[in-house]
């Protein structure tokens, strides 16, 4: 009974910490399972995966009602991330976990680094130009809804108001590898599709976000399928874990805005590269 | 113009299917909750541990577990609700669009369903 607690209890915490931090929960449920409760890696992941789903459908939810998240964007990536996750998915049973642990703390160190170097986001450009200025779009006729007055190109159909889609390749090719990395480590993957979408892509940092969100669900979901029907997902760790990262979530959205988040900032990197060094002991043992 | 990121109002047709996926979405998300808070709860009455090792899915003895008031039967359709929330969205987009007459966009939805498929078939391959 103090188990199932506690579960709920690790869940809250990594729903609160990846909430406040943009990171969502699977960055710590894997090491708080493996690591805390001595899960094998491979249930671990599964269990992640359900949290993961969980969590974007319930923001997503949100960013869709907002208008933020771009769901033909979303929808048109999120076929090369679920590509990559039955990829990653049906890879994840044939590795060994030793270096299922190396990838994990790699990945724990990546994020770890990103977020000392992470910046406030700036403020997404308010005179209808995207990041280098070179792309400004009428709103009015890019917004994907809008009447095909002109440019009908599937790409153009993608764009929003104040920013046109590029490099639609290398998107898909970032979506491919996020899909991998979600299914094998059990997270969002939004730490690559972000970083794709907004850098190279050029969509604005809050559009980037919402909409790595919503794809968050179907990503988590081609990989779940797998680990369910494989028996990588156990019900009595995945209920408490989920109804935990739910609430740590639902909080940590409505704190947000409260919080000082440089100080949460450097206290889950201090633990993200503590976790790692646990991860990567291991794997090397 | 102004742009913060926020779309300008779309078409209402647009709103429409945008709003109604919110929607289900919510309502999976909620739904697959309150499924897995009871499974909890009854894992709590009966004084199951997490650790103990649950039942693998077996899709034959669900029904029977839901009647039986077994925590495992709640926690795997909970479990399920939540996985095939993201699917029916993708479904409830295909079929917007597709009324919408999107060929391309009803396209993409009806692949990354195929995905999703070949990935249940793929899974229930290897596990035979």
């Amino acid at each position: 009974m103090i188990d199932g607690l506690l579960m709920v209890g690790g869940g809250i915490a990594a729903g609160l910490f990846g909430s406040l931090l943009g990171l969502g929960g699977g960055t710590l449920i894997v090491p708080i399972l493996t690591l805390g409760f001595g899960l094998a890696l491979i249930k671990a992941v599964g269990v992640s995966l359900v949290c993961v789903i969980v969590t974007s459908g319930a923001a997503s939810g949100v960013y869709l009602e907002r208008r933020v998240a771009n769901l033909r964007l979303g929808m048109t990536l999120e076929l090369f991330t679920a590509c990559g996750a039955l990829i990653g998915g049906l890879v994840a049973f044939l590795l060994p976990e030793r270096v299922v642990q190396l990838l994990f703390g790699g990945l724990l160190v990546y994020v770890s680094l990103t977020m000392v170097r992470r910046r406030e986001p700036d403020p997404v450009p308010d005179d209808g130009e995207s990041r280098d200025g070179s792309d400004r779009v009428d709103g009015t006729s890019a917004a994907a809804n809008a009447a095909p007055s002109g440019d009908d190109s599937f790409v153009a159909s993608l764009s929003g108001p104040g920013y046109r889609v590029r490099r639609l390749g290398f998107g898909a090719i970032g979506s491919v590898g996020a899909g991998v990395v979600s299914a094998l480590l059990g997270i969002g993957g939004g730490t690559v599709k972000v970083p794709v979408m907004h850098v190279v892509m050029g969509i604005p940092l809050r559009v980037a976000t919402a909409t790595s969100n919503l794809m968050m669900g179907i990503t988590a979901s081609a990989g779940a399928v797998i680990y369910l029907l494989r028996g990588g997902i156990d019900p009595y760790v995945a209920g408490p874990t989920a109804i935990g990262v739910f609430i740590g979530a639902s909080i940590g959205s409505r704190a947000a805005h409260r919080i000082d988040v440089r100080i949460l900032r450097g206290l889950f990197v201090a633990i993200l590269l503590y976790t790692a060094w646990q991860m990567l002991q291991r794997a090397l043992a | 113009m102004t742009s913060t990121g926020r779309a300008p109002a779309p078409p209402a047709h647009a709103a429409d299917l945008e709003r109604s996926i919110a929607r289900l979405l919510t309502f999976g998300t909620f739904a697959s909750m309150g499924l897995l808070v009871v499974g909890f709860v009854l894992m709590l009455a009966n004084g199951i541990g997490p650790l103990s090792g649950g039942p693998a899915f077996d899709p034959s003895t669900l029904v029977p577990d839901l009647v039986a008031l077994r925590p495992a039967g709640f926690l795997w359709l909970g479990l399920i609700a939540a996985v095939a929330t993201p699917a029916a969205r993708v479904l409830a987009s295909l079929v917007g669009y597709v009324r919408r007459g999107e060929r391309a966009m009803a396209i993409v939805a009806t692949l990354i369903l195929a995905v999703i498929a070949l990935s249940l078939a793929l899974a229930r391959g290897l596990e035979g």
